[in-house]
């Protein structure tokens, strides 16, 4: 090779002193330095992707050679199955960190090329968060195809992991905060440079001692602009790359405007100077940036401190009682696993440990430890406190409780609101109409006087707020999402909460959701303790999640329950185990009751004066029925405060039951509930739910998300109670993810102030804009004053949003005593939850 | 005047100072963590793991 260095057509690296491969795209030859760019070039170029190598601003990343076990790594099946998630039908999703994005060519690359695989229905690519979603048919590709294609164009997938994700996030506010210290120390030091000018302190016909002044603005304001501005640049640049008009472009023109011309002032030594302006414009901007993420970051970091509870290691305890320490990716259900003190569960599972107390407030919010006994759930994520505990997995992975969750807000990154792409296509517009009145006034001045046609142009610029526009309506709602969240309403269609705030009617299902079941009274059916049989029936209840099951284990509490071989539910019907080597039976009667070997054999001594089964959960062994469990119907203990404060707000309620008319009644009279009606079936309940909607009505239906999905699917705004894993599968709008009623009216309140506040941001926006540019275009404005005001305008914007769920928070959540079993609590902690509906996961 | 030509640079020396100790603080995480610290000091010391007899 000759003294030039040559370097990768692909990947930039230097080349091979000899025999560099070629690669043949679009008909010419370009040197590579190995096989793989050689392989990654031409494979782009027979996708017809050439144009990539014309678009892009940095240079790929090597395939290396580690692409492969990387790609191994997410295409082994046991990980795969950890990153998928079933979509229903063969529709598959797969979200996971891609290294090496570093441009919006890469984005492109990425989605043409992945997206021309067979079988890939879509892929959105984040370059920011350097995260890449992937939807295909499980039929026709896998994520290892994906994986692999990835490697070829030179990108490397990983899991998205807790750890990858705080890292992206801390980077950026380090990043943040070095910006911010800069642009402010920068600014100080220019101004008390300038307020000596400004002032009169340096005799400012003194041209040497006031040259001096400006060039250390200069020096001072030359980092600001160079280092602090260039989030807005390359956000500007990026819009007009992708041919739109961003908030940051007037921004990035106005700095680069403002510090070029003063520049050639103080080479010409002109009459103005700008640094000290353009310092502190920058510094406003990125406080009011700064205060943007930082919101954006917390409402986030809920959901991150759950996905970040699951640790990445297990300890599987092998066949010999010897203890091998695992990826947490590998546990199977069935594996036994050993938690030390202090450390965190790494899957859902059952304790085979005596008694411990585990803190689960990463996921319910509820600090105080909680005492497990042998039997009872873990969820992955929560802390133990007292161990070492062995317990069975039961989940993993997609399964648990936390990843379910995480993966209802990973997925809500791509969903935009209707109300934010409203915002957006306002702002954008507004930025038109910006740059053509700067226009207009640049041309306008240098008619009338020339001298002031670029202060003029510069305040216009400067003055006005497109930020204020483009913040208005996702500051509110970010906001109202996180307050919501820690409420424990977890809003999965973000558009819900436009819905919530015009509701007019509220339609409850009763069983479920008004009412719950609780165990009345144990009834024997042989002669046997009362307090025996319901330990037994507990710990067979424990593993399912019917309600009677839950009513079961809720009036056990903590008795001393024995560990259950070879357990099964039978869908509808009960479920069944052995205890101590003795077969055991719970559910209906006529489940419990029949042997494998043929029905009703062992049919239940017929008492005199003993009521019938009907409704009621049996226990049964080989030798017959043991005991009867009969359960009484509550309201449950917030229903007639959360139905007062509905009423209160103005809110039209509404029972809609299947149950019979008499017990929809009583219920309805002590809930204080004119309308309900009974008997209905799901098409009975829609048909009302459309009358109420043809009316004019809008209506909020309540149920349990899983039953009732068809009729919330017919309401405004589908609202259902759901806990555990049920969070994830729920088929409605909103979740109450802690069974709370009454969260019910407050987020109903929340709505409301979220929509008054957007209101309140959009016409402060609309009203400050218009005040201000024509005050600047007529040249009233100097340009540091248009920098405090533009600034401000965004802060007021920010802090207004704030104001939202401020005054009535309650600390205490307290929890459901029915649900407060020692199964998964659900979670309180939750940020931005949104999906758009085509993707919401229904079983 | 001639304070000027001590103060400024000095002024300027300062500024630098101050940012590369900031700079210093963000990278070794003092700012990673806003909520956290301020809270510590009201939960309870966890209990310490029996210590091994000093030699």
């Amino acid at each position: 090779m000759s003294g030039r260095t040559k370097t990768c057509w692909h990947c930039g690296e230097p080349l091979p002193p000899a025999n560099a491969p070629q690669a043949v795209v679009a008909g010419v030859a370009h040197a590579v330095c190995c096989a793989g760019c050689r392989a990654a070039a031409e494979w782009i170029d027979t996708l017809g992707l050439a144009d990539y190598y014309r678009l892009r601003s940095a240079p790929a990343q090597r395939p290396a050679a580690t692409t492969g076990e990387q790609g191994a790594i997410l295409a082994r099946p046991e990980i795969a199955t950890q990153v998928v998630r079933d979509l229903g039908g063969d529709r598959r999703e797969a979200v996971v960190l891609v290294e090496g994005i570093r441009c919006s060519a890469c984005v492109w690359l990425i989605e043409r090329g992945i997206g021309s695989l067979r079988g890939v229905v879509s892929v959105e690519v984040n370059a920011v968060a350097q995260r890449a979603r992937f939807v295909f048919d499980g039929a026709q590709c896998t994520l290892a195809h994906i994986v692999d294609a990835l490697a070829r164009i030179g990108y490397r997938a990983e899991p998205l992991t807790a750890a990858a994700l705080t890292d992206a996030r801390r980077r950026e506010n380090r990043a943040a905060l070095k910006r911010l210290a800069v642009a402010g120390i920068g600014a100080m030091q220019a101004m008390t440079y300038a307020s000596a000018l400004y002032f009169g302190a340096i005799d400012a016909q003194d041209a040497p001692t006031r040259d001096l002044f400006r060039w250390l603005a200069f020096l001072t304001a030359t980092p600001v602009v160079l280092y602090s501005a260039r989030p807005f640049f390359t956000g500007g640049w990026r819009a007009l790359a992708a041919r739109r008009l961003g908030v940051d472009v007037p921004v990035a023109l106005a700095i680069a405007l403002i510090y070029a011309a003063s520049l050639v002032m103080a080479l010409r030594g002109g009459a103005d100077v700008y640094f000290d302006s353009v310092s502190m414009f920058v510094f406003f901007l990125l406080v009011g940036r700064y205060a943007e993420m930082r919101a954006r970051h917390r409402a986030g970091d809920l959901t991150d401190a759950l996905a970040r509870s699951t640790p990445a290691f297990a300890d599987r305890v092998r066949a010999d009682g010897a203890l091998e320490r695992i990826a947490a990716l590998e546990l199977v259900p069935g594996d036994r696993v050993h938690v030390a003190a202090g450390a965190r569960v790494p899957a859902d599972g059952v304790l085979e440990s005596g008694h411990c107390r585990v803190d689960e407030s990463a996921l319910s919010g509820e600090s105080a430890p909680i005492v497990k006994a042998r039997g009872d759930a873990l969820v992955a994520g929560s802390a133990v406190i007292d161990g070492p505990l062995a317990f069975r997995v039961v989940r993993v992975g997609p399964d648990t409780v936390v990843a379910g969750i995480v993966a209802l807000a990973t997925r809500a990154q791509a969903a935009r609101p209707r109300l934010a792409r409203a915002g957006e296509r306002a702002a954008a517009l507004f930025v038109g109409r910006v740059l053509t009145l700067a226009a207009i006034t640049a041309a306008g001045w240098s008619f009338v006087d020339p001298s002031r046609a670029f202060e003029a142009t510069l305040a216009v610029l400067v003055v006005s707020c497109p930020c204020a526009f483009a913040l208005a309506v996702p500051a509110a709602l970010t906001r109202a999402l996180g307050v919501l969240a820690r409420r424990g309403v977890l809003v999965v269609r973000p558009d819900a909460i436009e819905g919530l705030a015009a509701a007019t009617h509220v339609m409850f299902d009763k069983t479920g959701t008004l009412t719950g079941i609780a165990l009345d009274r144990v009834e024997p059916l042989r002669d046997v303790d009362c307090e025996a049989a319901l330990a037994l029936a507990a710990s067979l209840a424990r593993g399912s999640r019917h309600p009677a099951a839950d009513a079961i284990a809720a009036a056990a509490g903590h008795a001393s329950l024995a560990p259950v071989a070879a357990w099964q539910s039978h869908s509808g019907a009960g479920v069944q185990g052995q205890i101590n080597g003795r077969r055991l039976r719970l559910g209906s009667p006529s489940f419990a009751l029949t042997d494998d070997t043929g029905p009703a054999s062992l049919a239940p001594p017929n008492r005199a004066g003993s009521p019938g089964l009907e409704g009621a959960a049996v226990l049964a062994d080989d030798a017959g029925a043991i005991a009867a469990f009969h359960f009484t119907e509550r309201v449950r203990p917030d229903a007639q405060a959360a139905v007062a404060a509905l009423a209160a707000q103005g809110v039209a309620i509404e029972i809609a039951s299947g149950d019979a008319r008499a017990k929809v009644a009583a219920i309805a009279a002590r809930l204080s509930i004119a309308h309900f009606i009974a008997g209905a079936r799901p098409a009975a309940k829609l048909a009302r739910l459309s009358a109420l909607r043809a009316e004019g009505a809008r209506v909020i239906a309540v149920g349990d998300g899983i039953n009732d999905a068809p009729v919330l699917a017919g309401a405004d705004v589908a609202l259902a109670l759901a806990s555990g894993t049920e969070i994830a599968q729920a088929a409605s709008d909103i979740v109450l993810s802690t069974g709370r009623l009454c969260a019910i009216p407050e987020a109903l309140d929340i709505a409301r102030r979220t929509l008054a506040v957007l209101r309140q941001n959009q016409r402060w926006a609309m009203g400050y804009n218009l005040a201000v540019v024509p005050l600047g275009a007529l040249g009233f404005v100097p340009p540091w004053l248009a920098a405090i005001g533009m600034s401000a305008s965004s802060l007021v914007v920010v802090l207004n949003a704030l104001r939202i769920g401020r005054r009535e928070r309650h600390d205490h959540v307290p929890s459901d005593p029915m649900s407060a079993n020692g199964r998964p609590a659900a979670p309180v902690a939750l940020a931005v939850i949104g999906s758009p509906p085509a993707q919401r996961v229904v079983q | 005047m001639s304070a000027l030509v001590f103060l400024i640079p000095l002024s300027i020396l300062l500024a630098v100072g101050a940012l590369i100790a900031f700079f210093w603080a963000v990278d070794h995480g003092q700012f990673d963590d806003l909520d956290t610290p301020g809270l510590l000091p009201l939960t309870d010391a966890p209990d310490e793991p029996p210590q091994e007899p000093r030699q």
